[in-house]
């Protein structure tokens, strides 16, 4: 197997698995490979899928991220292992999914789990810190509006943020290409748009865009 | 902040970290934050590992709190023991029938095994429902005030749910546990048949209802769960016990009982 090394932790076996280091074991039922990777299913992460496409966000280890809409972890299991020396602070509103998640920020030192509503930052303005990254995959129709209400407060200048987009839960009845151009110009109002494209074939309807707070 | 308060200047650092934690919020317009939070809890906290550790397990602990909370699970665990005390209870009546029988027979070492086993089962039951009232009493306390614990699991256990009981009307609340000879009476009806309703389910066994004499039970039924749906809202919205409500019953039973 070749294994070639992309990030920090962050490993591309074979030129079509990609896999971060992890001295943790499978959280979500992912392979773990070579005895130390834990395969990163494009599938299931879209941050994967935007990696696979061959675009890399320079993720630091040392950066501190805030992640919103964190669900069951399975992106954020991945971050985390990623940034083995920052920290992220994960939001998600519904208890379902969190309680899964509590597992993970058990065995986790760099997981600070917050179960509120993202689209009320206020609410956990006083536990998040300034951050040098935002994440943020909410599907719902005012999404660019959270995400920028949260950069205003939380992200620190010249921070970077990723937006993963659903054109379905935005609008469903104009064309998805439509959605999308709205979005990125909405965006470019107060960020530079840094990269933007879509996730297929792993996730329909979906795009993301990377943009610098500038 | 969450572990404490800014006030010109000054920290003032919070006793209950849960509690405030819970209480991090800040104005919109006052943010984001003239200062950064990690650098005060570096002060607060000795060192930056020692706040992100402290952070963290406040974090998860809150979460796990807020979940429980959500979740509601005390609800599922008594409808669970109910339908477990259920089953439990016919299998200690089938044992001991059984059991007789075989000691008609011959009384041996086996009998009297059996028979141990038997009483053992009996005293779990009454464990169960000591449980049961217990944990009740704490997620329904105007449920349990209005009727009893035990009738007020029953309900429970037919709803699913606190959620659902507390969104079903008074009407079905007085007839839960009657489905089959109401069903009966639907059918009946819809054939142009004379048929009679069902007066009580199982809140009959509420000694308000079951004490009075037969004509005057279902005026008894039906207020009772008028107030049981009133007292199931109480207990899911804002938990707190509310006396006029059981007072209430009381005083209709006793009105009834004169008349």
């Amino acid at each position: 197997m070749k294994v070639e090394k992309i990030l920090h932790n962050v490993y591309l076996i074979d030129k079509k698995t990609i896999a971060t280091k992890s001295s943790y074991g499978s959280h979500y039922g992912e392979k773990i490979l070579l005895n130390e990777f834990r395969e990163w299913i494009p599938y299931r992460s879209k941050l994967a899928a935007v990696f696979l496409k061959g675009y890399l966000v320079n993720i630091k280890p040392d950066w501190k991220i805030l992640y919103l809409g964190a669900a069951s972890g399975t992106t954020v299991s991945h971050l985390s292992d990623i940034i083995d020396k920052g920290i992220i602070y994960a939001v998600e509103y519904s208890a379902k999914p969190f309680l899964k998640f509590i597992e993970l920020a058990k065995e986790r030192k760099n997981i600070i789990p917050i179960l509120e509503d993202a689209s009320k930052p206020w609410m956990y303005s006083g536990i998040v810190e300034e951050v040098d990254f935002v994440y943020q995959d909410i599907a719902q129709k005012n999404q660019v509006e959270i995400f920028k209400l949260n950069c205003k407060i939380f992200l620190k200048e010249r921070g970077e943020g990723i937006i993963m987009v659903k054109a379905r839960s935005i609008d469903s009845t104009v064309d998805p290409e439509i959605v999308f151009n709205r979005v990125v110009k909405e965006l470019s109002k107060d960020f530079k748009i840094l990269r933007y494209g879509t996730l297929e074939p792993f996730h329909k309807d979906h795009v993301f865009v990377h943009v610098r707070l500038s | 902040m969450w572990f404490g308060k800014v006030k010109n200047g000054d920290i003032c650092v919070s006793n209950d970290f849960l509690k405030s934690f819970k209480e991090a919020w800040n104005e919109f317009e006052k943010l984001p934050l003239p200062f950064s939070i990690v650098e005060l809890g570096k002060k607060v906290f000795g060192s930056e590992k020692n706040y992100y550790q402290t952070l963290r397990k406040v974090a998860i602990k809150v979460a796990e709190e807020k979940i429980n909370l959500e979740l509601r699970r005390e609800d599922r665990y008594v409808v669970m023991l109910v339908k477990a005390l259920n089953e439990l209870i016919d299998t200690v009546n089938l044992l001991e029938e059984k059991c007789r029988d075989v000691e008609e027979i011959k009384e041996s070492e086996i009998t009297a095994e059996l028979k141990e086993k038997i009483a053992e089962l009996e005293k779990l039951r009454g464990r169960i429902e000591d449980e049961i009232e217990n944990v009740l009493k704490k997620i329904a306390p105007n449920l349990c005030e209005v009727a009893n614990p035990i009738i007020a699991a029953k309900l429970l256990e037919k709803a699913g749910s606190l959620k659902k009981l507390a969104f079903l009307p008074a009407s079905k609340i007085q007839v839960m546990g009657a489905e089959k000879s109401l069903y009966k009476a639907f059918s009946r009806m819809r054939k142009g048949k004379k048929a009679k309703v069902p007066k009580h389910g199982v809140i009959f066994q509420h000694p308000f209802i079951k004490t009075l004499p037969k004509s005057k039970r279902g005026k008894m039924a039906r207020f009772m769960a008028a107030k049981l749906a009133i007292a199931a809202r109480i207990d899911y919205f804002k938990g707190e016990i509310d006396e006029n409500l059981a007072e209430s019953v009381r005083k209709k039973y006793e009105e009834l009982m004169r008349h």
